[in-house]
């Protein structure tokens, strides 16, 4: 008998059954690819590095290596399961050409390395340790990535020529977040360049438990061994490798938890419906005898057939589409061995919608206890005392139109029938503006001082310090830079709260010219302030106003921290200072420079990088655009998906739901008209009701973007290092144009879905 | 006298194909300005059908309605909906009431759509109106508070509001006991005596009798007329027998 029912029933309300459908499928499609993504990038990443043995504890230097000294440490060392130094010859972008593009625009830092015996293998495309012959060499995946290059192609390195015999996986350096790419030669080819570039060193320990890594740290600090550059740990490798589809995967999840509640109310809305119109049957139901539970059976079938029906399309539509999302994944750290796993765990997905949707009909049924059989039987409807809004009386309207009147009147009326469709414009509204809003954040110039840069124009590295006056000189002449600063970094010791010592680096200047954004707190101002990175702050668990123990020049000096904020440079450990320290020697130093002509950035930078070989000249938007440009981009696209997805939600509910209070309402509608409304005045009513909600909708979507959305988009942005957050809003396209399509998308589903009011015959609706 | 409606031939089928069913076969009709009319027949014979095409509410498969000297039949919805709104009144057997509004928003609805800025002239003639058919308390009550006879009143003030032409009525008292049913007549006849035309549809002899002409109808065809002098009050038994007899005659 149930199937008989059920298959009546969808059949009789086919746009209703289907638009539902649709509802779950995409939410189980987006709950099964969320875990088959999980699943496949812990997986792939572990299985990386395993496979390439990422070191667990990596220094960078350049300079003068002792390596007897690191041998020495590293054998006496407890923890140390293995050491290596491995080389890493920096060679400028201007003398590499692979194929017939040049990386002479890259802010990456590219350089030649050979193959490792120990660990820390570079891995080719199938995950297996690459073995380079003379003349071939092996580029990062990432310029495989962006179409530098391709299998084949003539590479030509400061005038050797090599083969591109294919790309390589490296576990240290993969992400775009990391500043360096190490390219694979051979180690005869990679001696015979020795001279064409300047020489760096990654000096590479594997412990025998991780764990100890914090001992292991301290132990490397307090020797005064080789400090000269950033340091890495095996957890930032990981979560520097993890991190863009990672925020791919909470997008995701953002959007199926969003879709989900979208399901749950369109569900809500149709049963509430569903109910009102069956109130006699169920009361006659109820009368005969029959159990509430045997009632609620046949409409939790219903819901249960639909709740499968979508959630087998949704794991159709996940496999279709896990493969696209997959691919960076794929590419960037090879297959997992769990993908079954992560096929299991889709289906957990799948399954916990299912439940879920069950679990919700099933509490919106309770309210037929509420259905008393008498009153179900001799009114034909609920009895349920309407609560409309008193003191909003068509008596006392002057200001409204009649028929707007009506529409705003029943819509205070029902509440309880409209706060349904007012859930899903909320939703809606807050997907068109959250992802709109983080996209124009992260674009904007200001950006990049969330991230540990200031709002300069360009800026001047080098390693040398001797010769950094030179650049100043240049620098100060030139009449088209309106202001510039000189920043150097040193390595500090730091006491720590154990009393054991560890290296800091400081970067020493004036921290007013270029101000960068603090999550707490202020620039450091005078000589005994200091301010911390947050992973540093976090790491020696000091807040604003602590105070932190330097030893300069073997003193101990006392520091007052002033500001935390966040940092993606150097590998997020860094912290900023004032004070003057000619002890330690400069391991950097950076000139900021502003143009006084933003579009000369271009020829400058060209200039500074001609005139100074030993220095590194960098264009500040070409920095971030290879940085975040990927992540800037997918951000860019995910804002038009969502307003894509937002908008046809919004026309597919609206639709749905005038289509079925045109249906409800065929008895007041025909009345209207015989009191001589037209078939406009009713169109009229039914889309001040609609505008009206999306009004409401509108504010409150907007509203709850501003807070909660940039609350949520402050903790994917704070994957970058950035703590403090807020929007920074286009308030043409957020609270014009955005507001405008909804309304232009809501006033069209209206229109058509109320276009059957005027078929509505009054001698049908009202004749006894 | 001016004929406020002229129904010429007028045919009206319902269903499709086979199951075509001719309502109103070739009916001819008139009403005069502020003449008391009633139709009767059993169930099925076309009289709210004919109420319906007289009034514009439906249109038609053949004939013609004049309206106040328009031609219904050439007019879109929207003249059609003005002329209803503008110079017709409506009293169902149901009270045709909207639920999200009180009693007064519901009587003032069609003459504020035209005139708000009025509202407070209007709502003041409303409560007259609501005074003068005894339910001058419930301005503010919801419709599910009130009964059915109450109803009904408040329907008929709202179709008087915009002084209509003529007030259709169809089974007015049909749902009323007799107590309610014969006092809502009496505001008929009172309507009726300022001017206004009616008309009635009815198969209830009490309601007829009340009537200054009777259309008979079986079938989708009007059988025949009765004329009865307008009711001052006198002879009240002889008319109603008046009409049962002319019932029993023609056999409905």
């Amino acid at each position: 008998m149930y199937n008989r029912i059920i298959r009546n029933d969808m059949l009789k309300s086919k746009l209703i059954t289907l638009t539902t459908v649709i509802f779950v499928a995409a939410a189980a499609m987006l709950v099964s690819l969320a875990a088959i993504l999980v699943v496949n990038l812990s997986g792939a990443l572990d299985n990386l590095m395993t496979q390439a043995k990422t070191p667990h504890f990596m220094q960078m230097h350049s300079g003068e290596i002792d390596r007897e000294r690191l041998a020495a440490f590293s054998k006496e060392n407890s923890n140390v399961d293995d050491y290596q130094v491995v080389e890493f010859l920096n060679i400028d972008g201007t003398q590499i050409n692979l194929g017939n593009n040049s990386l002479a625009h890259s802010v990456q830092d590219n350089g030649l390395s050979i193959q490792n015996d120990k660990f820390d293998y570079l891995l080719d495309l199938k995950g297996d340790i690459i073995k380079v012959t003379d003349g071939e060499i092996y580029v990062p995946v990432t310029y495989m990535k962006d179409n530098t290059t391709k299998v084949g192609d003539k590479a030509l390195i400061s005038g050797k020529e090599f083969t591109v015999a294919g790309f390589l996986r490296d576990s240290t350096m993969n992400s775009s977040l990391s500043a360096s790419k190490r390219f694979l030669v051979s180690n005869h080819d990679f001696a015979e360049l020795k001279d064409h570039g300047s020489m760096e060193y990654l000096i590479e320990f594997r412990l025998n438990d991780y764990s100890a890594i914090g001992e292991f740290e301290t132990a490397y600090a307090s020797e005064g061994l080789e400090a000269n550059g950033p340091t890495v740990t095996y957890t930032l490798f990981k979560t520097m490798n993890a991190i863009s589809d990672g925020m791919m995967i909470a997008v995701i999840l953002l959007v199926s938890v969003l879709v989900v509640v979208i399901a749950l109310m369109s569900i809500r809305f149709t049963l509430l419906a569903k109910i009102e119109d069956d109130y006699r049957e169920i009361g006659v139901m109820k009368a005969i005898g029959l159990r509430l539970s045997d009632i609620k059976k046949i409409y939790l079938a219903k819901y249960a057939v639909i709740a499968a029906v979508g959630s087998i399309l949704g794991i159709i539509l996940s496999f279709i589409f896990k493969g696209i999302l997959l691919e960076n994944i794929r590419l960037f750290m090879g297959e997992s061995e769990k993908s079954s796993l992560g096929l299991i765990f889709g289906i957990f997905g799948i399954l916990l919608v299912f439940l879920v949707i069950i679990l919700y009909v099933n509490r919106v049924l309770k309210r037929f206890k509420k259905i008393s059989a008498a009153e179900a039987i001799r009114f034909g409807i609920s009895q349920e005392k309407t609560v409309y809004a008193k003191r909003f009386n068509l008596n006392r309207n002057k200001l409204f139109n009649t028929n707007i009147f009506l529409g705003i009147k029943d819509v205070l009326t029902r509440k309880k029938l409209y706060v349904t469709s007012l859930v899903v414009l909320v939703i809606s509204a807050f997907i068109i503006i959250v992802p709109q809003n983080l996209y124009n954040t992260i674009s904007s110039k200001g950006f990049i001082q969330y991230m540990g840069i200031g709002n300069y124009d360009l800026r001047i590295q080098t390693n040398n310090a001797d010769q950094t006056e030179e650049i100043v000189q240049t620098i100060d002449s030139d009449n088209d830079v309106s202001k510039y600063t000189v920043m150097t970094t040193k390595t500090f010791k730091v006491k720590t709260s154990n009393g054991s010592e560890e290296n800091i680096k400081v970067e020493l200047g004036d921290h007013s010219l270029f101000p960068i954004a603090y999550s707490e707190g202020r620039a450091p101002a005078r000589d005994d302030e200091i301010a911390l990175s947050d992973i540093n702050a976090s790491e020696m668990s000091k807040k604003v106003g602590d105070i932190i123990t330097l030893v300069i020049d073997g003193k101990e000096k006392a520091l007052t921290v002033t500001g935390l904020y966040s940092d993606v440079t150097n590998g997020g450990k860094t912290a900023k200072g004032v004070f003057n320290d000619n002890s330690a020697s400069i391991i950097w130093t950076i000139v900021c420079v502003e143009l006084s002509d933003e579009s000369l950035v271009d020829s400058k930078v060209l200039t500074y990088s001609n005139e100074f070989d030993f220095a590194k000249a960098s264009d500040i938007d070409e920095f971030v655009s290879q940085t975040l440009g990927s992540t800037i981009s997918s951000v860019e696209m995910a804002s038009y998906a969502s307003i894509a997805i937002a908008l046809a939600i919004m026309v597919l509910v609206t639709l749905l739901f005038m289509k079925m209070l045109v249906a409800k309402d065929k008895y007041s509608i025909a009345v209207m008209k015989s009191l001589g409304f037209t078939n406009s005045d009713v169109t009229v009513q039914y889309v001040s009701r609609s505008v009206f909600v999306l009004l409401v909708g509108i504010i409150l979507g907007t509203l709850l973007a501003n807070t909660l959305g940039e609350m949520l988009a402050g903790v994917v942005i704070s994957s970058f290092g950035a703590s403090t957050f807020s929007f920074t809003i286009n308030p043409l396209s957020a609270y014009l144009f955005s507001p405008l399509l909804m309304i232009c998308a809501v006033l069209i589903a209206t229109l058509i879905g109320t276009s059957g009011a005027g078929k509505i015959k009054i001698s049908e609706n009202i004749k006894e | 006298m001016n004929k406020i409606i002229i129904g010429e031939h007028i045919v009206k089928s319902f269903g499709e194909g086979d199951e075509k069913h001719k309502v109103l076969d070739g009916v001819s009709a008139e009403i005069n300005e502020g003449e008391f009319v009633a139709v009767m027949g059993p169930s099925g014979s076309g009289k709210s059908t004919l109420m319906f095409a007289l009034s514009g509410m439906d249109s038609v498969d053949g004939g013609k309605v004049v309206f106040d000297g328009k031609n219904l039949s050439g007019l879109g919805e929207k003249e059609l909906s003005d002329i209803r709104r503008t110079k017709m009144g409506f009293v169902f057997q149901q009270p045709t009431m909207l639920k999200n509004l009180n009693i007064l928003d519901n009587i003032i609805l069609p003459s504020v759509r035209d005139n708000r800025k009025n509202t407070t002239t209007i709502s003041a003639k409303a409560k007259t109106l609501m005074k003068r058919v005894g339910i001058a308390d419930l301005e503010n009550r919801d419709i599910t508070q009130v009964s059915g006879g109450q109803l009904q009143r408040a329907g008929i003030c709202r179709a008087l509001m915009n002084s209509p032409k003529i007030l259709f009525g169809d089974e007015p008292t049909g749902a009323l006991n007799s107590k309610s049913a014969h006092e809502i007549m009496d505001i008929f006849s009172e309507i009726n005596a300022e001017g206004t035309a009616i008309m009635l549809v009815t198969h209830d002899a009490n309601v007829a009798a009340r009537t200054e002409r009777i259309m008979f109808m079986r079938d989708g065809a009007i059988l025949s007329e009765m004329k009865l002098s307008k009711f001052d009050g006198k002879d009240w038994d002889s008319r109603v027998e008046k009409v049962t007899m002319k019932m029993r005659e023609i056999g409905i």
